[in-house]
């Protein structure tokens, strides 16, 4: 149209409607795809086996100014609520105590994930070339952002209102001293973003999100609500709300590469992996938390992993990617075999070596112990009747000098800890699946508890070098490797862990560990 | 009463339950260190709410300078390499935490301050119609230059984001990560605001094209573009090092050329052509431009420039890379002087000794505020002159 017939056309227009107009972010977004262009250089910085199609498509639609928008009104609502109402109910101070000592570990451990996920989406938004795909990630890189601000606002909360402030305050100076650190890495950090983008997807996206997602953010709302704590679910129910959008983001990396040969070679072992992967911390690792971590239960473990796990997620979400020739991994069924005991098995070990944690942890009361006998037939007598020797030998008094572990010593049952998944296992007193194998690699001993992981290192040992916390703490005595990881409070000398929560309890300090005289030995040195 | 509670009974209202864990709370706290991060060193005065929620997130090893974790990373990339390392930069710190956005903005105020943008973003983009406004904008200036040459910029803007991908990835701190995550979220608000003001001017102006394809013609294939569009390349994916990567787009490339070309040209030359809408977007523009600046000069100039161990050394590596950046930007600005041709002249605002005005500008900012900082000679005469060579 010539330059002066448009001017003429403008004028015309608003005279014919002078309504009032705007843009929709949508009307922004139908562009966007048309945002690249060619060039020599234009490829990712992180290689992939998998081919990401150039025309993948997201489905939210989001341009950054509608982003923020969206964003900032959840905020409002939350924060609001945590500042206004619940403080003003002393609402973190009506949570029940084991319940507060859980969050240090869940809000902690949950930020890690969330702040792993900005890096692996950070990757994903460079190796996907459709700037919608692109965009989809973006939105995932913010968000994450905003996950990993709202766990630590949880914490934050708790300590500055709270009942118990020690390791919430320093959780993340704190957290690497103990046996559930490492484990966590492996499955929220360098799982999401060191490997094949696509299989870092897998982690993030396919498994992480759309699987454990779940349980972790939506059944630990039920759990802390039953035990008085409504903090955690005004957050959690927020993170959740974009949740939805990386679901979505996994699906369409599953989807961007359908049509790629090298999906139908890979995926499923890639899916396979990364499923064994992320299960093999967090099957024990909820359950122990929400079991063994509340007062109030809601449900057996057991049972939400079923409906979350393995029907839901197994069934009907794997099944939606059936067309794209995705299978339920072939590990899944060991899994449902571990979702019934191995939880039992991690917290007697963990309970065993509580002095290394920055939260304090409580043995099964009678009426606790008579629900896991219920609800898991045998319990008493694999797991029941140690807590009741533990407990009849002071485990809990700082007087007695005795420390859980050295049960374990005493009556020769080893803890190794798994290469692969770092996570600790006793292979002669479980009833989980755990076995021990020991390979030699270059000189040096690794144990794993099962074959999934074992095949993993098997293939790619370069991959899972990572020393354990027993060949880093060798031939030092606990309470300095306590005092150096700072587990101390500020009177600086009573310990941030507990082995109880019972409000006329005495406290143990660094003294009472040191009596002790507990060495740290590598169980591989002894093979 | 059972400790299985089905149901959705809530502990802090029911009263059974709420009376259990009363009796299990302590009768005062235990613990009187009630600060998150007490452990750390503020960058103000008092530890503040961005300090809390940001620092130390990163689970990184103490052989990262700053980390507080300890250890190998528990999977490593296929071949070994690892998951975060000291060797992804040229740069050295003493401390990879230490960056702070000087605005101090977590997630939350990030998000409240863009949505707050947004709404008003519609209230005066009503407004402006409503009133008529787009009747007094020069034909010319509107179909060619917003048409055509805004919306090849946006490309401009676009490619900019996307070199922040892979220093989201691969950075070595958790607020270095965060920052540039919102900078590069910057980067492609305002490629979106570009096309959102074209959209806009189609529904206003029957005729008027809202289609990106003339613009990306004319940067892929125009000559005004294209230094810029090689620069621009070459930054987002011929670059490694996440510092170079960062340096480079906002020490050197968007505080000249994007400068240039956003407040001396759009900016400033619009309310000319009887075009107030432009700088509306502009505007918002040079704001991300402030903050981001505020950003990027605390990581290299506060934080790495002023390293105890590692300034000096530091200082000169960024002088190297000034050295390889500043003549491409320059030959950048030089081939966007022919924009000057496709536009009436006006005196005294487009004629060649305002274009020169407009310059000398842009580069005496940069000198004061991204070169003299890190002890850069610069003669910017001299790039003045190369830049009016490209006047047609
Ligand atoms: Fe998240
Ligand atoms: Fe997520």
């Amino acid at each position: 149209m010539a330059i002066s017939t448009a001017t003429k056309a403008a004028t015309d227009a608003l005279a014919a409607n002078p309504a009032p107009v705007s843009v929709g972010a949508q009307e922004v977004h139908r562009w966007m795809q048309s945002f690249t262009w060619d060039f020599d250089k234009n490829r990712t910085k992180y290689s992939t086996k998998y081919k990401m199609a150039n025309d993948t498509k997201e489905q939210f639609k989001l341009i950054a100014k509608e982003y923020a928008r969206m964003e900032s009104v959840k905020d409002e609502r939350q924060f609001g609520s945590l500042q206004d109402v619940l403080t003003r109910v002393d609402a973190a101070n009506r949570v029940h105590p084991k319940w507060n000592e859980s969050m240090k570990v869940i809000s902690n451990f949950l930020e890690v994930g969330e702040y792993n996920a900005i890096a692996a989406t950070g990757m994903l938004w460079d190796s996907a070339t459709a700037p919608e795909q692109k965009n989809g990630y973006l939105g995932q890189v913010l968000d994450e952002i905003r996950h990993t601000n709202q766990c630590a606002y949880i914490n934050y909360y708790f300590a500055k209102q709270g009942q118990d402030a020690a390791g919430h305050n320093d959780a993340r100076r704190t957290r690497a001293i103990g046996p559930l650190w490492k484990g966590m890495k492996r499955v929220f950090s360098d799982g999401f973003i060191s490997g094949d983008a696509v299989e870092c997807s897998i982690n993030l996206q396919l498994v992480g999100e759309a699987c454990f997602t779940n349980p972790l953010i939506v059944a630990v709302t039920e759990w802390a609500s039953a035990n008085g704590d409504e903090m955690t679910p005004t957050v959690f129910l927020s993170i959740e709300t974009d949740e939805l959008r990386h679901m979505a983001n996994g699906y369409q990396t599953v989807v961007s590469i359908a049509n790629d040969e090298a999906a139908s070679k890979y995926l499923n072992t890639d899916l396979n992996n990364a499923f064994w992967t992320q299960q093999k911390y967090f099957t024990p690792v909820l359950g122990m938390m929400f079991e063994y971590g509340s007062h109030f239960k809601v449900e057996p473990w057991v049972k939400t992993w079923n409906r979350w796990v393995y029907e839901d997620w197994g069934g009907i979400w794997i099944g939606r990617l059936g067309k794209y020739g995705v299978e339920s991994p072939r590990s899944l069924r060991d899994a449902k075999k571990d979702a019934y005991w191995a939880h039992h098995d991690l917290f007697l070990i963990a309970y065993a070596l509580w002095p290394t944690g920055f939260f304090r942890l409580s043995l099964p009361t009678q009426e606790e112990a008579e629900w896991y006998e219920a609800n898991y037939p045998g319990w008493y007598d694999m797991y029941g009747k140690v807590y009741d020797e533990w407990r009849a030998r002071g485990c809990e008094d700082p007087s007695s000098g005795f420390l859980p572990i050295q049960w374990f010593i005493e009556n020769n049952h080893p803890i190794y800890i798994d290469r692969v998944s770092q996570v600790p296992f006793c292979p002669s007193y479980c009833k989980g699946e755990s076995t021990l194998r020991v390979l030699e690699y270059n000189g040096k001993k690794h144990s794993f508890s099962d074959q999934w992981g074992e095949r993993m290192w098997l293939s790619e040992p370069e991959r899972y070098e990572c020393q354990n916390i027993f060949e880093q703490y060798e031939g030092r005595e606990l309470s300095e490797v306590i005092a150096e990881g700072f587990g101390v409070r500020s009177d600086g000398k009573t310990l941030i862990s507990q082995p109880h929560t019972n409000k006329d309890g005495k406290l143990w300090t660094l003294d009472d560990i040191k009596k002790i005289n507990c060495v740290f030995s590598d169980p591989l040195k002894a093979l | 009463m059972s400790i299985e509670v089905n149901g959705g009974r809530r502990g802090l209202t029911d009263p059974e339950i709420a009376a259990v864990i009363m009796a299990a709370v302590p009768d005062k706290p235990l613990e009187t260190q009630r600060k998150m991060n007490y452990f750390m060193k503020p960058r103000g005065k008092r530890i503040n709410e961005y300090e809390v929620l940001c620092c130390y997130s990163q689970p990184t090893p103490d052989w990262i300078p700053g980390g507080l974790d300890w250890g190998d990373w528990t999977q490593k990339f296929h071949g070994g390499r690892p998951s975060w390392s000291n060797e992804s930069t040229e740069m050295r710190s003493s401390d990879w935490l230490a960056h702070r956005d000087p605005a101090f903005r977590w997630h939350a105020l990030y998000v409240k301050d863009k949505a707050e943008e947004w709404r008003y973003t519609d209230r005066f983009l009503k407004a402006y119609s409503a009133d008529g406004h787009v009747r007094s904008i020069d034909p010319v200036w509107r179909d060619e230059v917003l048409g055509d040459y805004l919306g090849a910029f946006g490309f401009y803007e676009y490619g900019l984001f996307n070199s922040h991908s892979s220093v989201v990835r691969d950075c070595l701190g958790d607020t270095l990560r965060m920052s540039s995550a919102m900078i590069g979220l910057d980067k492609v608000d305002n490629a979106q605001m570009i096309q959102a003001e074209r959209t806009f001017l189609s529904k206003l102006v029957p005729g008027f094209p809202e289609s990106t394809d003339i613009p990306k013609q004319e940067w892929t294939k125009g000559a005004i573009f294209k230094g810029a569009r090689e620069l621009v390349q070459d930054i987002w994916q011929a670059t490694y090092d996440w510092n170079e990567i960062l340096f480079s787009g906002h020490m050197i490339c968007d505080p000249i050329f994007g400068q240039f070309v956003r407040r001396e040209f759009f900016m400033r030359l619009s309310s000319y052509y009887g075009d107030n809408l432009t700088p509306f977007f502009i505007n918002q523009m040079q704001l991300y431009f402030s903050q981001t600046k505020g950003i990027t000069t605390d990581m290299f100039h506060t934080c790495l420039g002023a390293d105890v161990e590692f300034g000096d050394y530091n200082n000169r590596l960024m002088r190297a890379w000034a050295n390889k950046w500043l003549p491409r930007t320059v030959n950048a600005l030089k081939d966007f002087m022919a924009i000057y041709a496709t536009i009436p002249e006006i005196k005294g605002v487009s004629d060649k000794a305002a274009i020169e005005a407009a310059l000398v500008r842009v580069f005496a900012d940069w000198k004061r505020d991204f070169a003299d900082p890190i002890n850069y000679k610069v003669d910017t005469a001299a790039l003045v002159k190369t830049v009016l060579s490209g006047l047609k």
